[in-house]
């Protein structure tokens, strides 16, 4: 395994532009040690990057707010910035892992680790999230929905990297908000069905939706069908039966040794229909 | 690589892999052996030290990481006031059984009962539910950090 602590920005593009070895960038390390422990990254070349102050931090800019990739939970669980304009954000990210991992865990790593069940990433997926993109020559925006292509696969190039996470301003304003964890435990849990939703409602009908769910697929998605299926209707225009079989459409549940697929639908299923009657 | 911290108030420089863990760091050149391997995956919380004031687990933190940083175990805890005070409580109680998991509860009860200090049940629930004690004697933990909260 090769090390490499590049002293800045410049000499992390450097080192990821000239080197094409498979690489992993560190930053909390909460992932990679176990999957180096398990030997899933074996002869890799480590990038360290929780140093660099341009991949950190939380700001407001202009209409929306921009998180360094390598900003841990811990702090986005006590900022000012965050609680004021992303209350359910901030909340939700409490049943993130457990406080100890909170410190040490980032935003970034649990996107680009790309588990299904990554916590962060269905409540981002309902806020709208975009990715800001950074290779040494080139900036790309791309929103979070269109990052993943399969079971941790992203449409990242070698030389590139996640600089920051940028959700708008008001992606919460308006919004009755929903997001549930279901799995064995409290703390620590690795979700079974993870969902996150926003709606409202304007003369009894849902005038917007979105939902997102983790654990059900590849990697978390958007529930771009059954969104379109419930919006404009009321509670009593919905058909439930509907719903699920767009439901069999939109996810792809497996049986693992967490949970069973038929389970984790019904499940689904169940969520769906707390959130509109909530 | 060379990495310099601060272990328990005292400056410190190791030469050491930049990957290693600091559990092992600790362990095998401090022989500092309080801070224990329970899983090794960071769900059980018997690793846990301070680093720059915050609870980690110290099975996945690298060397790299602690560079410049204040790492506090707990026997650098048991020498504090705090640390004696919440040791006292936790020997009141009896909530001490085979004693694996102590050294991390003792981290994380010092954390939340400095940073915090409410004598808040749920908080603290809360705040010890990264570590895990398989004797199962949280009830007497809990009581031994909410009768430190009242006596600091």
């Amino acid at each position: 395994m090769k090390f490499i602590r590049p002293n800045d920005m410049e000499g992390l593009f450097q080192n990821i532009e000239e080197n094409n070895d498979r690489k992993y960038f560190l930053a909390g390390g909460t992932d990679i040690n176990i999957q180096i422990k398990n030997g899933t990254i074996k002869d890799a070349e480590i990038i360290y990057i929780k140093h660099l102050k341009e991949l950190n931090g939380i700001q407001i800019e202009k209409d929306d707010i921009v998180i360094g990739a390598t900003t841990n939970i811990s702090d986005i669980l006590n900022s000012k910035i965050i609680k004021e304009n992303l209350p359910f954000f901030q909340r939700s990210l409490e049943s993130f892992a457990s406080p100890l991992l909170q410190t040490s865990a980032t935003i970034g790593g649990n996107i680009a680790n790309g588990s299904p069940t990554a916590d962060v990433v269905p409540l981002l997926l309902v806020l709208d999230a975009k990715l800001e993109i950074v290779s040494k020559s080139q900036i790309r925006i791309i929103e979070l929905t269109n990052f993943f292509t399969g079971y941790k696969t992203n449409i990242m190039k070698a030389n590139e990297l996640i600089r920051s996470i940028i959700i708008p301003k008001k992606a919460e304003n308006g919004f009755d908000t929903f997001f549930e964890k279901v799995g064995s435990r409290k703390s620590l849990m690795i979700s079974k069905i993870s969902l996150a939703g926003l709606k409202n409602i304007s003369h009894n009908k849902f005038t917007t939706i979105k939902l997102a769910a983790g654990s059900l697929n590849e990697y978390p998605r958007r529930l771009y069908k059954i969104e379109e299926y419930l919006t404009d209707k009321s509670l009593l225009e919905i058909d439930f039966l509907k719903v699920e079989e767009l439901l069999n459409e939109e996810i792809t549940p497996i049986t693992d040794l967490r949970s069973d697929k038929e389970y984790r639908y019904h499940v689904c299923v169940n969520l769906i229909r707390t959130f509109l009657n909530e | 690589m060379k990495i310099s911290f601060k272990l328990n108030n005292k400056n410190v420089t190791i030469d050491t892999d930049p990957m290693r863990r600091l559990l092992d760091i600790i362990r095998e050149d401090f022989h500092l052996t309080g801070t224990k391997e329970g899983c090794g995956e960071g769900e059980c919380g018997a690793c846990t030290v301070l680093l720059d004031g915050k609870p980690v687990t110290s099975c996945l933190v690298n060397a790299v990481h602690i560079d410049g940083k204040e790492v506090m175990t707990s026997e650098g805890i048991a020498q504090e006031p705090l640390g004696k005070l919440l040791i006292d409580c936790f020997d009141e109680t009896n909530a001490v059984q085979c004693g694996f998991c102590f050294p991390g509860f003792l981290v994380t009860s010092y954390h939340y009962v400095k940073t915090d200090g409410e004598k808040n049940l749920d908080k603290i629930k809360k705040a010890l539910s990264g570590n895990i004690c398989r004797c199962t004697g949280y009830q007497k933990i809990f009581e031994s950090v909410m009768m430190a909260c009242e006596r600091n």
